[in-house]
């Protein structure tokens, strides 16, 4: 168990070494001046030239990679060139906002597709099962700005129950996780229909209700405990996706989470910023998609951390 | 044919009692892609306490259609059933809900293959007290459902019924889930077991052993089985009648006896020749020694424990396999 543990966690920082020396490439292979969104275009060629050695841009990228991974190993990621701070604390100070969206919208999906894919799996073939399955297709088909626009519109402008940005309130959270969480309730309700109709097929399930176990119970107890690891195992992944950012959602709700942040730091080519949003985040994901794996064996007494499973 | 009616039947055994099945012009339809199937058609048969009655049939005969229609356990949207079927005098064909009463209580069944008939992330403590509570017989305190359970487990002779409560289905042999399942339908007490080909997904060294414990239960306790099989030599050793199933309807019936000896139908002889004869081996054309079968030396095989199964004896469920060596085995 720790040696698993052990060996999970290093392959989860060889992961974000890699994402991270990956980002650090690609930003300075990708078109556009950091100095120049910095300094302005109206600049002349010395102040540029003097923002570029400001930054350590003059040097060769190897020499910068040197540098980046000596900070990297001390946890600081450098100045972030438009906030004038410390990276890491930027980003840092963003995540809470990014961590709460994706609780909420993840709560929200549990809390709704799960029954509702129960729900649809016990009524196959009638026509409200089949209204409601058009609408996860509905809710699958439609891209995450055009329904938080939508929302917006509706339920900020036209009737203003809500904020329409920012997270000053409560209140603004509603609208940002009804956005995220529409797409997620209809991928994950679908997904738990066809588990449970497999489960329900099931010759175990059969057998116990040959021995008088109620409906109930074979629903929740049988088929959704023996549908438990793929829904799980979706819902943590898609948390864990949720943490880099719900990019256009957030720029959509001007949310001031990660996702926004992101959007900022590419725009202004702020590389120390790109790079802590980018070791945070994957950090993080990493963690989660840990914590997802330890869980298996509570959910499946036949999953064997660590080893090959066995028939 | 010239076979027996149950009727006859009935009255050759002289049963005073009601009995504990009642099964009078049964019928499943099956609907599908290409139309209806009638999968049973107007099949009659009745069990009594201390019975065992087989319904045996080459595979899509319809028998374990049968089983399973009499359990109302086919998924309704894809099966109709009519007929009268009383389970302890009760029509569970004319009141659907009044299967719920019967299940887990006076009626139980016995699946085909014990590998998929347990939940796999649920223990078998775990089952074997839930099939205990809905019972209802013992105490709901804790410690008495599991005192319940341990006695269960030593009734059908496993070892250390303790340690296997926390075991999960996976880590137990075909053999020894079969024998937890006997005993999840034991908890109850029921009068009645369905047992749906219960030994054909074992081993055939651990076949016998299981078939020696449903006999065991039924001496103790009196209780009325039916069976379910495709293999005459398990429907010889346990039955007190046969019905032979051909196409949805029984195509003979009568004592086993009856059956083995003056078989009426073609069908019938064709299953009594599918069962490979334990006899002289020098009927069979000399075999090097290497390809001796396995099934000679049972022993070798280990007890029932053992997991592996041996690919040379797989033949002797085979039925309608088309063997063609004729002979009834020797006892």
């Amino acid at each position: 168990m720790t040696n698993y543990i052990l060996k999970r966690l290093g392959q989860g920082l060889l992961t974000v070494f890699l994402t991270v020396s990956t980002v650090f490439i690609l930003v300075r292979l990708a078109p556009g001046d950091p100095a120049v969104s910095y300094a302005g275009p109206l600049a002349t060629t010395e102040q540029l030239a003097k923002v570029r050695e400001q930054f350590g841009l003059d040097r060769p990228v190897l020499e910068q990679y040197w540098i980046f991974l000596q900070q990297l190993f001390t946890g600081n990621l450098g100045t972030s060139y438009s906030f004038q701070a410390p990276a890491m604390q930027v980003v840092a100070e963003r995540m809470p906002y990014t961590l709460t969206l994706a609780t909420a919208s993840i709560l929200l999906t549990a809390v709704v597709a799960i029954p509702l894919g129960v729900w649809m799996s016990r009524r196959p073939d009638t026509n409200r099962e089949l209204g409601v399955n058009v609408l996860t297709i509905a809710g699958q088909s439609m891209p995450d700005f055009w329904t938080g626009i939508m929302l917006l519109t509706g339920f900020a402008v036209l009737i203003p129950l809500f904020p329409a940005s920012g997270f000053a309130t409560w209140g603004g959270l509603v609208l940002p996780t009804i956005t995220i969480a529409i797409l997620q309730i209809a991928l994950i309700s679908r997904m738990v229909r066809r588990e449970m109709t497999a489960n329900f097929a099931a010759p175990f399930l059969t057998v116990a209700r040959s021995r008088g176990v109620r409906n109930s119970v074979l629903t929740w107890r049988y088929a959704m405990g023996n549908s438990a690891i793929p829904v799980f195992t979706a819902l943590g992944t898609r948390f864990a996706a949720m943490l880099n950012g719900v990019v256009v959602v957030e720029v959509v709700f001007a949310w001031p989470g990660v996702g926004s942040l992101i959007v900022r730091a590419l725009e202004t080519r702020d590389y120390p910023l790109i790079q802590a949003t980018v070791l945070l985040t994957a950090l993080l994901a990493v963690a989660v998609q840990l914590v997802i794996d330890l869980a298996y064996p509570l959910l499946d007494p036949r999953v064997r951390l660590g080893k090959a499973a066995t028939a | 044919m010239n076979a027996h009616t149950d009727t006859a039947a009935h009255a050759d055994t002289g049963h005073k009692e009601p009995a504990l099945l009642e099964v009078r012009n049964f019928q499943v339809e099956l609907i599908t892609d290409a139309g209806i199937i009638r999968a049973v058609d107007s099949v009659s048969f009745s069990i009594h306490r201390g019975e065992t009655v087989t319904i045996i049939g080459e595979s899509g005969s319809g028998k374990s259609t049968t089983a399973m229609g009499i359990l109302r356990l086919l998924p309704e949207d894809l099966a109709v059933i009519s007929g009268t079927v009383l389970i302890d005098g009760v029509d569970v064909i004319a009141e659907p809900k009044a299967i719920n009463k019967v299940r887990g209580k006076t009626l139980a069944l016995i699946p085909q293959d014990p590998m998929t008939a347990l939940s796999p992330v649920h223990s078998i403590g775990s089952q074997l007290s839930e099939a205990i509570r809905i019972a209802g017989a013992a105490s709901k305190d804790k410690d008495a459902v599991r005192a319940r359970a341990i006695r269960l487990l030593e009734q059908v002779h496993i070892p250390t019924p303790d340690k296997q409560l926390k075991k999960y289905p996976h880590q137990l042999s075909g053999g020894m889930l079969q024998r937890v399942l006997i005993a999840i339908a034991l908890a109850s007490e029921p009068q009645l077991l369905v047992a749906d080909e219960p030994t054909s997904a074992l081993d055939v060294t651990v076949q016998g052993g299981i078939l020696d414990l449903l006999l065991e239960l039924q001496e103790q306790r009196g209780i009325g089985i039916l069976m379910i099989t495709h293999d005459l030599g398990v429907a010889r050793l346990i039955s007190d009648r046969i019905h032979v199933m051909k196409d949805g309807s029984f195509v003979e019936s009568g004592e086993v006896q009856q059956i083995v000896e003056h078989p009426a139908t073609e069908y019938t002889r064709a299953l009594l020749a599918a069962v490979p004869v334990l006899g002289p081996w020098d009927e069979t054309p000399a075999l090097p020694a290497s390809e001796t079968p396995a099934s000679e030396d049972p022993a070798a095989n280990g007890g029932d424990g053992a997991a592996v199964g041996n690919p040379a004896v797989d033949t002797t469920t085979t039925a309608g396999a088309g063997l063609t060596r004729t002979g009834v085995r020797h006892e």
